[in-house]
């Protein structure tokens, strides 16, 4: 059977028969005896990957998945599917073998069993899953899926099986340069591995094109209204006017009832006879009793106009009465008008109102919709959101340029790596930091009692402390550094080294007893329950505390030689992995954050925006710092420039095109991202936009649209133009 | 000397040089020049050994007092390393970052004196008009003078130059080590030159000492390179060797 798929070329006629079955068996063993280890491998790998998809992809139909029900139909499809390929590939066998007769025929009728198969899935796709699979089965599982991926994976068995064969008959195959065998291309399996991948995504996405198509209509309508919403844009002016006549319901004997209007000589006027009656009524049996009819007369309106004959409940609301809808007369040319109605029915029902309503009968008038020439509220407010937007950009720019431009020093590996430094300062380091650290809050706190707690004075409270922390902390730092390197020097070399050992490897026993204590709370605790975690998690913490001691112990005897340790690297480690892991996350989460923080509005957007922008423009930056020449760094060591005047005069010089680039890109994508922002509440013109969709108000949410691509195809405009000019 | 990842650079390197003199390092690509002159420096930390700088163990001196001791000694590179963006003046004055308090760099500051000076190290080395330009739109020979007027900044004691022609054409060469030359004899700077070709080792060196493979396998005067038989050279600059230039 395998032998009749093999597809070789002429120079390659005939396979290796116990190949070919053992990769039948088990996918890629054949070519793994064969000697081609990692072709076995992967494909064994990739059709058992692709099995296992398929094969969850196919249950996720029931409700309540059964696995091993949909594993079983899966597996006796593919074989279906085998099966009817197989005799496709022997007739194309029979074919070529008596009828075409030319080697050059044998590869184009490969393409044929594959168009035949295809066009044969389509047809009897459902006879063949009728045949092996019993209908309540079939309504378990994703059929189209299942046919189109098992059919798929039928071809992936085939063809490892023949490339089992090709593989297998060593001797055959042509060398490579080094002497090495050349293996048969993977192109095959790719390509129906993509095929079957692209089966899964079809259902997984639920690409459904009839229904696209069927029901085109829908966006038709709502699409003109999004693509040319400019008559939205402005104001029209439009002269209203109304005249009423008092209507009483239900008559009374005592009140008089209004009087009807009388009839003006020269402005517009209505009158109704009588002027009150029942309203109209809606038993519950159903149907409809009419109110009292009225005649209604008037004059004085412009001849030819379009009136509107409106009610007003007692209380002034205007209401569109049910059933009846707005009744329009046309004037006629005496620019008087006659007619009948019936008394609504009111929103207040006779039964709950107390005594006798008095209803207006409005006439309205309204002339035609003249251009003002101004701007209409939905513009003026996409207008206000589209600043908002663009602001919210340039500030989170603004502010990420000033954290990523020091940030992105210590995050560049070519700067940092040559940073090494004794462990008997480092300890000092370390305790300094603490030290002037908690020095820092203890300032910090007593200037916040001075001036009456965070609540009176956040801002000058916040500033004092990051100052006194931010600058007793750097006190610390150098202070420390240089004490510890002192005193432990008096212990000889080797003594002092390996006393900052002992004091480093106690130090990182803090860390080490809380990330055992995380461990415990958060690992442990997941299988155990917290309760039960909780029990011993101390015990957990000190190991911790151990580890991390020993660690450094370790790493400091391997250092024993150079007694430097590479603290700059591990800085840079540190920082690298904290701004990968903050840009790692998108904007839009940071504002859902925000606004919960700082409620909703464009401070939000702004805050999270700047966050991102912070990572990804430090980022950015030090690589642009990583590709600095060297040479001129080089230059100022040699001339006896300390770090920061290197900084300034050889790398600033070399990083400001692209840090300008940089920033002008970002700061494009800035204002694209808070157009979004709104959406989750970061304030801008997304904020506007989310309300007008929802309202179904498509011509603002066109404007909006409108003005968001002009902003930013001007943008990008502009940012390319500068980018242009500094690179 | 060894790399980190364990190239043994240097061995057993030991020679002194005189105040005044101008010292030739000579020795195939990859020999271990620009390895010498980085660790005399101490661009690279030696692994082993001791430098003396005027009587002074310089080997272990911690970063701020290597700061004066590095402002004294200029250097000079093959690919010049100047800031290519920056004006030729700024590249001069950054010689003198060593005198200046660091803090001053935040508002990319120098004084008075410092400017006049840079002014007169391009006087010097012939391309005051160039002051303003961007470093980048200089010739290679130019750039060069940039960088000695660089090191003229250090008012040095000593200069490192490592190569300095091996980038310009034999004409420009000589124009530059012409320079090299003039401020050994008239400032009385020790230099220290590593070089390619040998009449330019003769032209120019007293003493002359040859690596290979990171140890010093010839030490002597010019003279004795002229004398040296093409063995003693072969030994020097491996056995396939051929003599360019010098005869
Ligand atoms: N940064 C480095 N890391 C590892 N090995 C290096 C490094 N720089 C130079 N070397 C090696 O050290 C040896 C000496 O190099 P170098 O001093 O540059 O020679 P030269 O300047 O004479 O051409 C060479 O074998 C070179 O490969
Ligand atoms: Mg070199």
């Amino acid at each position: 059977m395998a032998e009749t798929k093999n597809t070789q070329l002429t120079e390659n006629p005939r396979g290796s028969l116990l190949h070919a079955v053992l990769s039948l068996i088990v996918p890629g063993l054949g070519q793994f005896v064969a000697g081609a280890r990692s072709r076995g491998i992967s494909l064994l790998l990739t059709v058992l990957t692709l099995f296992g998809l398929s094969m969850w992809t196919v249950a996720q139909r029931a409700r309540f998945p059964e696995y091993a029900m949909a594993t079983s139909v899966y597996f006796r499809i593919v074989l279906a599917c085998a099966a009817l390929l197989l005799f496709l590939l022997a007739i194309r066998h029979l074919l070529t073998r008596f009828v075409l007769k030319d080697p050059l025929a044998e590869t184009f009728t490969m393409y044929g069993v594959v168009i035949v198969f295809f066009v044969l899935m389509v047809w009897v796709g459902d006879d063949i899953l009728a045949t092996v699979v019993s209908a309540e089965q079939l309504s378990q599982i994703h059929a189209g899926t299942a046919l189109y991926s098992g059919g798929a994976l039928a071809a992936l068995w085939l063809w490892q099986v023949g490339d089992a064969a090709r593989v297998g008959n060593t001797k055959q195959l042509p060398l490579n340069r080094d002497g090495s065998k050349r293996f048969p291309t993977m192109a095959g399996a790719i390509v129906i591995a993509c095929l079957l991948v692209f089966a899964l995504g079809y259902n997984l996405t639920g690409v459904d094109m009839p229904k696209a198509i069927r029901e085109y209509q829908d966006v038709g309508i709502l699409l003109p209204r999004i693509l040319w919403p400019w008559r939205a844009a402005f104001a029209y002016d439009q002269e209203v006017f109304e005249v009423v006549q008092r209507i009483q319901a239900p008559c009374t004997d005592e009140a008089a009832a209004p009087p009807s209007n009388p009839v003006l000589d020269d402005d517009p006027w209505v009158s109704a006879t009588p002027t009150c009656g029942e309203l109209s009524s809606r038993p519950v049996t159903g149907g409809l009793i009419l109110g009292t009819e009225l005649t209604i007369t008037g004059g004085n309106f412009v001849p030819g106009q379009e009136v509107l004959i409106r009610w007003a409940n007692p209380i002034g609301n205007p209401f569109t009465p049910r059933g009846m809808g707005e009744t329009t007369i046309i004037i006629d040319e005496n620019g008087e008008f006659e007619t009948k109605l019936n008394i609504p029915d009111a929103v207040i029902s006779p039964e709950t109102a107390t005594g006798a309503q008095v209803h207006s009968l409005i006439i309205r008038q309204e002339s035609v919709q003249v251009f003002g020439g101004r701007l209409s509220n939905e513009m003026q407010l996409a207008l206000i959101g589209l600043l908002e937007t663009i602001m919210i950009g340039l500030m989170a720019t603004f502010f990420g340029i000033v954290a990523a431009f020091p940030l992105s020093f210590l995050a560049a590996k070519n700067l940092m790596a040559p940073i090494m430094s004794a462990p008997e300062r480092i300890v000092g380091n370390v305790l300094g930091l603490l030290a002037g650290g908690w020095a820092g809050l203890q300032v910090t706190d007593f200037v916040s009692d001075r001036l009456g707690g965070l609540d009176q004075a956040p801002v000058q409270i916040f500033l004092v402390g990051m100052i006194a922390v931010l600058g007793l902390g750097y006190l610390g730092l150098q202070l420390g550094g240089r004490l510890s390197e002192a005193l432990l020097s008096r212990l000889g070399k080797d003594g002092g080294y390996w006393a900052a050992a002992g004091l480093l490897a106690a130090l990182a026993g803090f860390p080490g007893y809380q990330m055992g204590l995380g461990f415990s709370r958060g690992v442990r605790a997941i299988v155990l329950g917290a309760e039960v975690a909780a029990i011993n998690e101390e015990f957990y913490g000190w190991i911790g505390a151990v580890l991390a001691a020993a660690i450094t112990l370790l790493y400091l005897y391997r250092k024993r030689s150079t007694r430097r340790v590479p603290i700059g690297l591990m800085l840079y480690a540190v920082i690298r992995t904290i701004l990968n892991v903050v840009r790692s996350v998108e904007a839009l989460i940071y504002a859902i954050i925000a606004a919960i923080w700082v409620g909703l509005g464009p401070f939000a957007g702004t805050l999270a925006l700047t966050l991102h922008t912070i990572a990804s423009l430090a980022k950015l930056y030090s690589e642009a710092i990583e590709s600095i020449d060297p040479g001129p760094l080089e230059a100022l060591d040699a001339v006896g420039a300390n770090r920061l005047q290197s900084i300034v005069y050889a790398v600033v010089p070399q990083i400001l095109p692209p840090v300008i680039s940089f920033t002008v890109y970002r700061w494009d994508i800035n204002v694209r991202m808070s157009t979004l922002l709104g959406f989750v509440g970061g304030g801008g013109i997304g904020f506007i936009l989310l309300q007008w969709i929802r309202l179904y108000q498509y011509e603002a949410v066109g404007i909006a649209v409108w003005l968001i691509a002009i902003t930013v195809a001007l943008l990008d405009y502009v940012s390319s133009e500068i980018r242009e000019r500094f690179v | 000397m060894v790399y980190p990842d364990g190239t043994v650079a240097l061995r057993d390197v030991s020679f002194e040089v005189k105040d005044g003199e101008f010292l030739g390092v000579i020795g195939l690509s990859g020999s271990g020049k620009s390895t010498l002159l980085r660790c005399i420096n101490r661009l690279l930390e030696p692994t082993s050994g001791r430098i003396i700088w005027n009587g002074k163990d310089i080997t272990h001196l911690p970063q701020g007092e290597l700061r004066t001791v590095r402002r004294e000694i200029g250097m000079v590179f093959q690919q010049f390393n100047l800031v290519k963006r920056s004006s030729v003046l700024t590249n001069v004055l950054s010689g003198r970052l060593g005198y200046t308090p660091p803090s001053w760099a935040l508002a990319n500051r120098f004084s008075r004196q410092d400017r006049q000076m840079a002014v007169r190290a391009l006087e010097r080395v012939g391309i005051p008009e160039k002051a303003h330009n961007r470093a980048d739109e200089l010739s290679g020979g130019q750039q060069q003078r940039v960088g000695i007027a660089r090191a003229l900044m250090q008012e040095p004691k000593m200069i490192l130059a490592d190569e300095p022609v091996a980038s310009l054409d034999p004409v420009l060469a000589h124009s530059i080590l012409g320079y090299l030359e003039k401020l050994n004899t008239e400032d009385n700077i020790t230099v220290l030159c590593s070089l390619h070709y040998l009449d330019l080792v003769q032209r120019y060196c007293e003493r002359v000492i040859g690596l290979r493979d990171g140890k010093v396998v010839f030490e002597g005067s010019k003279d004795d390179i002229a004398k040296m038989s093409d063995e003693r050279f072969r030994e020097i600059y491996g056995e396939d060797a051929v003599r360019m230039g010098g005869q």
